[in-house]
């Protein structure tokens, strides 16, 4: 085909996709049409136009020369210029009006801090107490026989169900091989045992159970935490434990924590280890 | 022709314009990668104005009561209602979206192939330096464009990235807990990112890559392209065809094309289901949970990482901050002062309008293929459990293969790229003619080339 | 060892004849799963004690063609159920008689609510299985395998047994029907934006980014773009 009907003929085809695409919306519209009516339109338009450019304009190589980029005298006047002696011999204002500058480029930068709190105490406690029941995500107090051998569940401290902070995976393991770090022996009765459920790496919610292995993963970096020993990390970037949760039953029968995690919970941050709100709590 | 007329009385532009057009630029189809980066980018501020106009970056939560029948009456945030309004609601808001996002997609990849295209031509060398480093910048704040849109939906899946940057920030030593704070408003989740996010990628970071971008297409018509070697190209001419009509043909025409892939991707290919993953729940994730892919090279490095907390007196160094901060911190860093590290080792200070092949500078050709297959590996990291089910094996295995592979992999092919560079040298073979310069002796006693 | 017993235990699920009269369940039994359950069901080194499987657990998983187990030492895969219909019926029958374990739940999705799915199904399935059913990995080899073939039933059985690595769920026989449901709409819709390329999320994105979109376009460049001459060169 010569290159002047490709080119008609490409023009065609936009044209017919664009008047397609118009009636198409007016009929309600159907979104993989659209996308190939546009895809059309816009491509039969730059199929011609290429075509055009590329078969019938005939155009010859040309030299040019290079513009030379540096122009050393223009560049020495500039530097005269620049370097006016009614400037550069008052040093000491030359000076001050640099500090001025500053100042007021600092003194401006301050509101930023109203972006956000201070983050004082927050990193480290969650809504977690003492007593506090146990819920589960529609608000329902937990009792010990909910709680079943090879199932994983999500509580919650009573009345703060969906707190993205003290979100807790709650399960029932063979008390006789759970090895709990000492310290630990009453966290867990009759093998219940809770874990915060924020990754202690990237702070991914850890929602993959493997119930046989007793293993629990986070999806979004492989970080394995064995709920056997006390949810120590096996395998992946973490390289601490998800916090525990000590569970205890009230007196009537409801599960509820006996404090707050045994660490702060979610991703590290430089002064983790230095629980400042230590005296406060206790 | 009389609208020329009436700007010229006004402006004065006939005799600017007239040596614009004739303007030579040098040309060659790999000089067409940025256009497509470019062209990219203006597809992504027209669909995106488009849904600026529909989007409402706002956490609020609202009943869902559209026509996606498994969502109907469930409590999700204003944010995601608008984009499930966009996608089923508004008419063409769903193609809209969908083209967005694969121009996205294509946009950074477009700039990734246009940028190994310069570094390994070299034509980053004096006097382009400035715009290599433009160029990095821009890259940069690409990914953030992306990652605050990716963001935008407030869905499951998105909102399982913010988390992760957020611990990535919180992971500072010193200041990481300021840091997130102040970035986030608060401890994660926070009601306010989202339309912090949107000013970001709205208003900020397009702002700045406009005017990036018309600094760095200023910069490319004041240099002129550098040129291949070859026919009667030097380094004191410039070969080409004139910028009108040719040049300007082909660009539109590649713009046109552009659009028209993207526009068939975003209406035959599924992209980012919001409605599949669901609104964002900080305690739920689905799986697999993934970034898009030019921020899977950091997700890779943060799954690669072995763990290690590192506690230095008293301090915890948190293993997410040296795959997530220090890593890309470095690598950037390198990315963008590269044309002075090689000026310095080479001691070559001169100025360069003839590119070079590959070949001509195996060392650079070695570093740079080990670069991209770091990169590489650490972005088939960020997919190591979907790699995992596509070979059936397991994810330890695939997970402790990678982190073999990301140093040997790229030790290995560096080798062999400056092994095969020496090799092809002066052979004539692959792309490109033998370079041949021809000398003339000059009166002072040395040598000039011959043109 | 395994491999024969295994092997064995695969082979002789075909050559049981097949008769006009009832199967007898527990001859069934003795023939091909005792091997590595033991003759009274308690387990042995081979397998586990199917006292408390019930059912429920066996309906799944000779139905589903997972027992007889093929591949000893992997995780098992849904494929063609070995014996038919009476034949499962009866080697259930006897597999409830050994223990306490569950029933086989009824299961109607026509009744299920399909929101209420959608929520049980993100906030429970999909962290393993996906978020749209398609399956994932869940480490060491464990694979949550994709739930488009599952049936209503096998979803019911699954959620209350927790087959393999899989947790067990404490849902009601509403919840189930309502997860079910769910999953029948992730089935049978199809994707509202076009070809959903896996329904996978960004990696298959990005493979598609770079395949369909760059590669397309550095081939239009490289059409429409000058290439250098060597000819010229040549002289």
């Amino acid at each position: 085909m010569r290159p002047e009907r490709v080119v008609a003929v490409s023009f065609a085809l936009s044209v017919l996709a664009s008047i397609g695409l118009a009636v198409l919306y007016a009929a309600g519209g159907e979104p993989q049409l659209e996308g190939a009516l546009l895809g059309v339109a816009l491509g039969g338009l730059g199929l011609g136009v290429v075509v055009w450019a590329t078969r019938l304009l005939h155009e010859d190589e040309v030299v040019e020369e290079r513009p030379v980029l540096r122009s050393d005298a223009a560049r020495d006047a500039t530097e005269e210029t620049l370097a006016d002696e009614e400037l550069t011999r008052r040093s000491l204002l030359v000076r001050l009006l640099v500090g001025a500058g500053a100042s007021l480029a600092a003194a401006l930068a301050i509101p930023a801090l109203s972006l956000g709190p201070r983050p004082g105490q927050s990193l480290f406690r969650t809504q977690w107490t003492k007593g506090k029941r146990l819920v589960d995500v529609d608000g329902n107090a937990v009792t010990p026989d909910m709680v079943q051998a090879g199932a994983v569940q999500t509580v919650f401290p009573e009345g703060e169900v969906g707190s993205a902070d003290a979100q807790t995976l709650l399960l029932r393991v063979d008390p006789a091989r759970l090895q709990l770090p000492d310290g630990r022996e009453e966290w867990a009765p009759d093998g219940v045992v809770g874990f915060s459920k924020i990754c202690t790496h990237a702070g991914c919610p850890v929602g993959l159970y493997r119930a046989e292995s007793h293993e629990l993963l986070c999806p979004c970096h492989q970080s394995t935490f064995d709920v056997l020993r006390g949810a120590e990390p096996n395998f992946g970037p973490a390289d601490r434990p998800l916090p525990q949760l000590p569970i205890q039953i009230d007196d009537e029968g409801y599960l509820v924590a006996g404090g707050d995690f045994s660490e702060p919970v979610g991703p590290g941050f430089w002064n983790l280890e230095q629980d400042e709100g230590e005296d406060e709590a206790s | 022709m009389r609208v020329l007329g009436w700007v010229d009385e006004r402006l004065g532009v006939a005799s600017m314009a007239r040596k614009g057009l004739r303007k030579v630029f040098p040309d060659h189809w790999s000089f067409l990668l940025g256009e497509v980066a470019l062209f990219c980018f203006v597809i992504l501020v027209a669909t995106g104005t488009f849904l600026t106009l529909f989007y409402r970056p706002d956490s609020v939560p609202v009943i869902y009561e559209g026509p996606y029948a498994p969502l109907r009456g469930q409590e999700v945030s204003a944010a995601y209602e608008s984009v499930m309004r966009i996608s089923f609601e508004v008419r063409s808001g769903l193609v809209m979206r969908q083209v967005h996002h694969w121009a996205a997609l294509v946009f950074i990849a477009a700039i990734v192939v246009h940028a190994m295209r310069i570094f390994f031509t070299g034509a980053f060398r004096k006097p382009r330096e400035l715009n290599w480093m433009i160029g990095v910048a821009l890259l940069l704040l690409s990914l953030g464009m992306g990652f605050t849109g990716y963001s935008l939906p407030d869905d499951l899946l998105s909102g399982t990235g913010l988390r992760i940057a957020y611990s990535v920030l919180i992971s500072v030593p010193l200041v990481g807990p300021y840091l997130a704070f102040l970035a986030f408003g608060g401890e994660f989740p926070t009601e306010g990112i989202i339309s912090r996010l949107f000013v970001m990628h709205v208003m900020l970071l397009p702002g700045l890559i406009i005017a990036l971008i018309g600094a760095h297409l200023a910069i490319l018509a004041r240099q002129k392209h550098a040129q291949f070697p070859g026919g009667r190209a030097d380094q004191r001419n410039v070969v080409g065809k004139p910028f009108w009509p040719g040049q300007v043909f082909k660009s539109v025409g590649l713009l046109l094309i552009t659009g028209s892939v993207l526009s068939f991707m975003g209406g035959l290919i599924q992209i980012n289901p919001v409605w599949d993953y669901g609104p964002f729940d900080p305690t739920v994730v689905s799986a697999p949970a993934q970034p898009d892919w030019y921020i899977g090279w950091l997700e890779g490095a943060l799954r690669l990482f072995p763990p290690l907390d590192i506690s230095i007196f008293g301090i915890l160094i948190p293993s997410p901050f040296i795959p997530g901060v220090v890593m890309p911190g470095v690598a950037f860093g390198l990315m963008a002062v590269w044309p002075f590290v090689e000026a310095r080792l080479t001691g070559d200070r001169d100025e360069h309008h003839l590119l070079n092949r590959p070949r001509d500078v195996p060392v650079r050709t070695g570093i740079g293929v080990a670069a991209f297959l770091f990169f590489l590996i650490l972005t088939l990291a960020g997919g190591n459990d979907v790699m995992a089910i596509m070979f059936d094996v397991q994810i330890e295995a695939v997970t402790n293969v990678l982190r073999l592979a990301v140093f040997l992999v790229p030790a290995l092919g560096g080798l062999i790229a400056h092994r095969m560079a020496v090799q092809l040298q002066g052979t004539g073979l692959g792309p490109g003619p033998p370079r041949t310069v021809r000398l003339r002796r000059n009166p002072r006693g040395g040598f000039d080339d011959h043109p | 060892m395994r491999v024969v017993v295994a092997a064995v235990a695969f082979l002789s699920a075909f050559t049981i004849p097949v008769t006009a009269q009832e199967p007898d369940g527990r001859e069934l039994f003795l023939e091909s799963c005792a091997s590595c359950h033991g003759s009274d069901g308690t387990g042995t080194e081979y397998g586990p004690s199917l006292e408390h499987a019930g059912e429920a657990a066996a309906d799944f998983q000779l139905r589903t063609g997972r027992m007889p187990l093929t591949d000893p030492g992997r995780q098992t895969q849904r494929k063609p159920a070995a014996f038919d219909e009476a034949e499962i019926e009866a080697l259930v029958d006897h597999v409830g008689e050994l223990g306490d374990g569950p029933e086989i739940p009824l299961v109607d999705a026509e009744t299920g609510d399909l929101v209420e799915g959608q929520i049980l199904f993100v906030d429970n399935c999909a962290a393993c299985h996906g978020a749209t059913g398609n399956g994932g990995a869940a480490g060491v080899g464990a694979l949550a395998p994709s739930l488009y073939a599952a049936s209503d039933l096998d979803i019911a059985e699954a959620v209350i047994t927790g087959p393999g690595e899989m947790p067990v769920f404490d849902f009601d026989e509403h919840e189930r029907d309502s997860i079910a449901r769910y999953l029948g709409y992730l089935q049978t819709q199809d994707a509202p934006g076009g070809a959903d390329i896996g329904g996978i999320g960004p990696v298959p994105e990005g493979f598609v980014g770079w395949t369909v979109g760059m590669l397309s376009l550095g081939l239009v460049c490289y059409l429409i773009g000058s290439r250098v001459k060597r000819t010229e060169e040549a002289e």
